[in-house]
């Protein structure tokens, strides 16, 4: 019940922010330079269709009477057109937004649920053999330069062995043949998501082990540890079931503020594997002075860090009995 | 009949300066059913023996000599797996700082129930948790908070809870290592008498570990006095307490009973306990002690038997005297 009662606070709580941040992003917009006009027409457009262009978009307006037609769009679920594409903003990202979701979701919780059982093995055996070899690979990796690493892996596994496609995240072939059902399908999607995958999982993986390790060792220290072996029992289910759970908590933080911010982080990512994503159009959508598509994406990523950091609370209360709000 | 027998415990750690001898050649007994309380300053090696007997002692440390038999049985030569089956079943420990005894993310109930999965093949968690119950009864911790986590409890329930677990597979001896030192003196009182009443009910045997020597004297049959490693003072709960040989347990019996009598200020120690890296050659105690000459910085001490059941571990003092 009061479990509830937080989670309600919470959502009044992060409304109000995002309320604040659709204003500030407003202003920011029209604060920046650049003229998304002279982008999207035509040099050979004569100046007045031009200025007919802009009172179509409504640029003329004051500012004030920009504002509440803004929130009111917004309101309606209107985002607006996109100036590039000429599509609604909205169809742009709910085309995007599941790949992101799929590619980065898959490669977070990957790595988390490999760093957190390595991390623990490595404290477990600390100072033996083992945890050397997986402290430096953790640290490697860690400070692995990513567009770097997924040339290498491209160059790689994509070139030189061949065994994966270069970049995108379907073969048209695949898809326009009817014959082909959708398991044929989501396999021709998850060849493509392999290399991407992989250079993710790699770059997450390091430091997820990291710390699993270190609050690992530091949760071997307590005394319910030593209590553990005196009952008897075996060492698995002391490591697993009494030192793990506890140690585990800093690892939730980490990977849901990582989910959240893997939609702009993922830019990179993202442009160097051609993967049809929300973060690589963000960057394309600043470049190009797309405002309606560019706000959006902004607003899309305060929603998914607001709410990260809603669901680490909401997790964090579910596994720590201690917390309570 | 004797329950636990040691004889010439050595204990050391591995420390960056070298060897440091945390307990050195100290022999003791324990028959069923009976108390045997070790009291001493903080540092002077009464844990380390608990969880020597546990097998519990961190990496750094070895048993350098010495024997422990318990129930006949040779507990310092048992393998890994052995010593996992008589942990907690033939052995439990009432942990000093019961406040991070029990694990915080799990229910107290499933922490006891934990121990008796784990040592009874084949009970159902159905069964188990139904001699949780019997046990909190026992402990006096009331049914329906059971399956509360541990922050849930105050600090006397902490302590019964722990108490109940050790209790949880009926062990023949429970190594209880300050079970009381956090609580306030009428929770301690509580504690105690409980200890005391399953003690009997039970017929366990106790080995109580407390710096409190009022509190040792309130529940143990014998007394072990323990100083910089080395026992000093052995003997019946009565002897020790009313007549102390060593001039360190008088110093320890002295400063409780001015408490009680609020005469004379507790006298404090001299000077700090002498380095374990590298002890004096004669008595550790000599340079806090009042009685003591300069034969007793070279020469080593030898036990000296008041009666049948009280000796003393000192230098200066004449059987004849």
């Amino acid at each position: 019940m009061e479990l509830n009662k937080y989670i309600l606070r919470r959502l009044i709580e992060i409304t109000v922010i995002f309320f604040v941040i659709l204003t500030v992003l407003f202003l920011l917009f029209r604060l920046a330079p650049g003229d998304p006009v002279s982008r999207m027409v035509d040099p050979s457009m004569t100046a007045e269709d031009a200025r007919r262009l802009i009172e179509q978009l409504g640029l003329d307006q004051p500012l004030g009477t920009q504002y509440i037609i803004y929130l009111k769009s917004f309101f309606s679920g209107d985002l607006g057109i996109s100036f590039h594409y000429g599509v609604p903003v909205l169809d742009i990202i709910g085309e995007r937004l599941p790949n992101t979701i799929l590619l980065f979701t898959t490669s977070v919780i990957l790595a988390a649920l490999t760093g957190i059982f390595f991390g623990k093995i490595a404290s477990w055996h600390k100072g033996k053999k083992i945890d050397s070899w997986l402290t430096i690979g953790a640290l490697i990796c860690h400070t692995l330069f990513l567009p770097w690493l997924a040339l290498i892996i491209i160059w790689f596994f994509g070139y030189r062995i061949g065994w994966f496609p270069l970049n995108g995240i379907l073969s048209p072939e695949i898809w326009t043949d009817p014959a082909n059902g959708f398991f044929i399908r989501m396999l021709d999607v998850l060849h493509h998501m392999a290399l991407p995958l992989m250079t993710l999982f790699i770059i997450h993986f390091g430091s997820y082990l990291l710390v699993m390790r270190s609050s690992m060792l530091e949760t071997l220290k307590e005394d319910y540890i030593i209590t553990a072996r005196a009952k008897g029992l075996e060492e698995k289910v002391i490591r697993n079931h009494h030192a793990a759970p506890n140690a585990a908590l800093p690892v939730v933080t980490s990977v849901a503020l990582s989910l959240a911010f893997s939609i702009n982080g993922g830019a990179l990512t993202e442009t160097v594997f051609s993967w049809p994503g929300i973060g690589r159009e963000l960057v394309f959508a600043v470049s190009n002075n797309d405002y309606p598509l560019a706000l959006a994406s902004f607003l899309l990523i305060a929603i998914v860090v607001l709410l990260a950091n809603l669901l680490v609370d909401i997790l964090y209360a579910w596994l720590d009995p201690r917390i309570r709000y | 009949m004797t329950l636990l027998d040691v004889k010439n415990l050595s204990i050391s750690y591995q420390t960056r300066g070298g060897p440091l001898q945390a307990v050195e050649d100290i022999s003791f007994a324990l028959d069923k059913g009976k108390t045997l309380g070790f009291v001493g300053e903080s540092g002077c090696g009464k844990s380390t023996i608990g969880l020597a007997l546990m097998g519990l002692l961190p990496p750094n440390t070895t048993v350098t000599s010495g024997s422990v038999r318990f129930n006949g049985s040779d507990l310092l030569s048992l393998s890994e797996e052995k010593l996992r089956q008589v942990r907690w079943q033939k052995i439990a420990m009432i942990f000093q700082a019961a406040m991070n005894a029990l694990n915080p993310v799990h229910r107290v109930s499933d922490q006891v129930a934990e121990a008796i999965l784990a040592h009874t093949p084949g009970i159902s968690k159905t069964d188990a948790l139904a001699q949780v119950r019997e046990l909190f009864d026992l402990v006096e911790i009331p049914i329906k908070r059971m399956n509360d986590y541990p922050h849930q409890y105050s600090g006397g329930m902490k302590q019964r809870a722990v108490i109940a677990m050790a209790l949880a597979c009926r062990p023949d001896l429970i190594i209880a290592d300050e079970p009381t030192t956090a609580l306030d003196v009428i929770v301690q009182a509580q504690i105690l008498d409980e200890i005391k009443s399953i003690q009997k009910e039970l017929n366990l045997g106790i080995l109580f570990i407390s710096h409190d020597i009022s509190v040792v004297a309130d529940v143990c049959d014998h007394i072990g006095v323990m100083y910089a490693g080395q026992l000093v003072e052995y003997g019946h709960r009565r002897e020790v307490f009313e007549s102390p040989g060593h001039p360190y347990t008088q110093e320890l019996v002295g400063s409780h009973q001015a408490l009680l009598g609020a005469q004379c200020q507790p006298q404090s120690a001299p000077s700090a306990a002498p380095n374990l890296l590298s002890p004096p050659p004669g008595c550790r105690y000599c340079d806090r002690c009042k009685e003591g000459g300069d034969t007793c910085r070279t020469e080593a001490p030898q036990w000296i038997e008041l009666s049948d059941n009280h000796r003393i571990f000192c230098c200066h003092r004449d059987p004849e005297e």
